[in-house]
């Protein structure tokens, strides 16, 4: 394998990366020296303030890990999904007079699969509210 | 084209079907029309009969090898229906939607046996994956196979990722994702093309659970519901070496002196693995699960001997091991007990599927006169005619004879032990079908051309 790759470089200006390397080595020896740094240097003063979790100011209470109810995921997957398929049709909008025919029937067909998923989704009763 | 089409459109009205029939014996009887239909589009596509004609700009080919395979997948399955359906009912309560899940897994095995372009070939693999995923863990209340899902969909997307990199790369030289136009390299490939080319085998080698890349397979296997088991072991196991040596015949051909030392020490690795392992296991199920393993080992040798006898063999090979496996899967599943004393004195009281399961284990083992022997023995030709690595053979043999032990355990606790194994429900349609592969693999053992002419005509 490393004989593969060697092989490889060969060909390609394998020095040409040296500056890559540099600013990898300076990258991952800047961040190391920062934490090293603000963790020996800095103060240590521990209070039951400071050690709380920060949520934008707002008093902490419970725990986050408590069951929820599927039906909240379960519509934010699927605004997911219906939202990302709707953008599809931007460039379809731009490209509208180009395609011609032959890209309206092919949006069609994209257009019957979604619809499809939609009757799905409606008929498996992923959407009912109150249950 | 007819079966790309047809398997998609089969799909949403599986889903469909769940909501508007209320019967489960419909439903079953829509997949195993559908299926059968799908078998016959495909067949009628292979004389020449295209009901589509649509322009894919040479992404998507539709030759002799990637029609054939299909046909052999949808007969795989079209059996595997006949055999299981029945017990796709007990893994939960979205009966359909399995059914859907399947077809589309169908459709992207159409895609990766007939790519030409590595786009096709990636979105090939992933319609392939994300059905399996969900497929793993369908039965949803039982943690094993919560947890096979979970790690079968972490470690799938990560390889996946490594597959899209090697992608990314090979773009990145050679400014195409066209397989004919990548094949176009000279003695000295650049960097990039051999660091893609490496990380798209990584990753198809993963897909195809080849050590030291199989991490996954045998908890993955396990955890399944073993009627997913045997589809995901076979059906698209072997579609993904379809999709490995088009992928290495067509887009790296020219390198292949490269690239063969590095496929044969997986081959090794991969024979030694899934044979050593599985002789110590202890449960059926598992052992069945490295049994997959190794035989992808033989396998491997056909991608890495990529020659004419290897591409005829691995259609021989994929053939005669699905039925196989999807038989002794079958009967596994009927099964109350899956370790090897729950096949105690089964010869006694169920002699027709114990006579079944062992033409399978002689098939898997590769005993003349069953397909599994000419599969090895197309297998083991192919590496020889690369007059090259004649210790890779030489091991290869010596496995197989390794993986006689651990197969005939089973043949040994059905016949020569005492005891009487619980069963479920046997149909007669099940002991028929099992009948029918059970002669397949002994008429694809005596007459291979049967097969592969299909392949020249």
């Amino acid at each position: 394998m490393i004989h593969l790759l060697q092989t490889g470089l060969n060909s390609a200006d394998s020095g040409s990366f040296l500056p890559v390397a540099v600013q990898f080595i300076i990258a991952t020896g800047l961040v190391a020296f920062l934490m090293f740094v603000t963790h020996m240097l800095g103060p240590k003063r521990k209070t039951t303030d400071k050690l709380q979790n920060f949520s934008s100011g707002i008093e902490t209470h419970g725990d986050a890990r408590q069951p929820m109810a599927i039906k909240y995921f379960l519509t934010a997957i699927l605004f997911v999904l219906f939202d990302v398929e709707v953008i599809f049709f931007y460039p379809y909008a731009v490209n509208f007079k180009v395609l011609g025919w032959n890209g309206f029937w092919a949006v069609m067909l994209f257009v019957g699969f979604f619809l499809c998923g939609f009757i799905y989704i409606l008929k498996k009763g992923a959407l009912k509210w109150e249950e | 084209m007819n079966a790309l089409l047809l398997s998609a459109v089969l799909g949403v009205v599986m889903m469909f079907s769940g909501i508007w029939l209320k019967s489960k014996s419909a439903i079953r009887n829509v997949a195993i029309v559908g299926m059968a239909l799908l078998l016959v589009v495909n067949i009628l596509e292979m004389s020449g009969m295209i009901f589509f004609r649509i322009d894919t700009k040479g992404m998507i080919v539709f030759d002799r090898f990637a029609l054939l395979f299909d046909s052999i997948a949808f007969l795989s399955t079209l059996l595997y229906l006949f055999l299981s359906a029945q017990d796709i009912e007990k893994v939960g309560i979205n009966y359909a939607d399995y059914f859907a899940l399947i077809f589309f897994i169908l459709c992207g095995i159409t895609l990766t046996s007939s790519f030409k372009s590595l786009l096709i070939l990636f979105l090939g693999v992933e319609i392939i994956s994300i059905p399996l995923y969900i497929l793993t863990g369908s039965d949803k209340r039982n943690l094993k196979s919560n947890e096979a899902s979970l790690k079968y969909f972490l470690l799938g997307s990560f390889s996946t990722g490594l597959m899209l990199m090697g992608i990314a790369l090979i773009y990145g030289d050679k400014g195409s994702f066209d397989t004919n136009s990548i094949n176009l390299i000279t003695e000295t490939p650049s960097a990039l093309i051999v660091a893609g080319m490496l990380l798209l085998l990584f990753s198809m080698a993963f897909k195809v659970s080849a050590a030291p890349f199989h991490f996954w397979a045998p908890d993955v296997y396990d955890g399944a519901p073993t009627v997913f088991t045997s589809f995901m072991a076979t059906i698209v196991k072997a579609a993904v070496f379809i999709a490995f040596i088009r992928l290495f015949e067509e887009a790296f051909g020219n390198l292949q002196n490269k690239w063969q030392l590095l496929m044969a020490i997986i081959t090794v690795a991969t024979l030694f693995i899934g044979n050593i392992t599985a002789v110590f296991q202890q449960s059926v199920k598992r052992m069945l699960a490295y049994s997959s393993i190794a035989q992808a080992g033989f396998m491997m040798l056909s991608v890495y001997a990529m020659n004419a006898e290897a591409k005829e063999g691995l259609l021989l090979y994929s053939a005669a091991y699905s039925f196989a496996t999807i038989g002794i899967f079958a009967v596994l599943i009927k099964m109350k007990d899956y370790t090897f004393d729950g096949f105690n004195g089964f010869a006694k009281h169920q002699p027709l599927l114990a006579a079944t399961t062992t033409i399978f284990l002689l098939s898997l083992a590769g005993i003349p006169l069953t397909a599994g022997f000419l599969a090895k023995f197309y297998m083991l030709k192919a590496a020889l005619g690369t007059g090259k690595y004649l210790w890779l053979v030489i091991f290869a043999v010596i496995m197989a004879a390794v993986s006689v032990y651990y197969y005939f355990r089973v043949i040994q606790a059905m016949y020569f032990k005492e005891g009487d194994p619980p069963v479920l429900q046997i149909t007669p349609v099940f002991k028929w079908t099992l009948v029918i592969l059970a002669a397949l693999v002994i008429l694809l053992g005596i007459f291979p051309n049967l097969l592969l002419t299909w392949y020249y005509f």
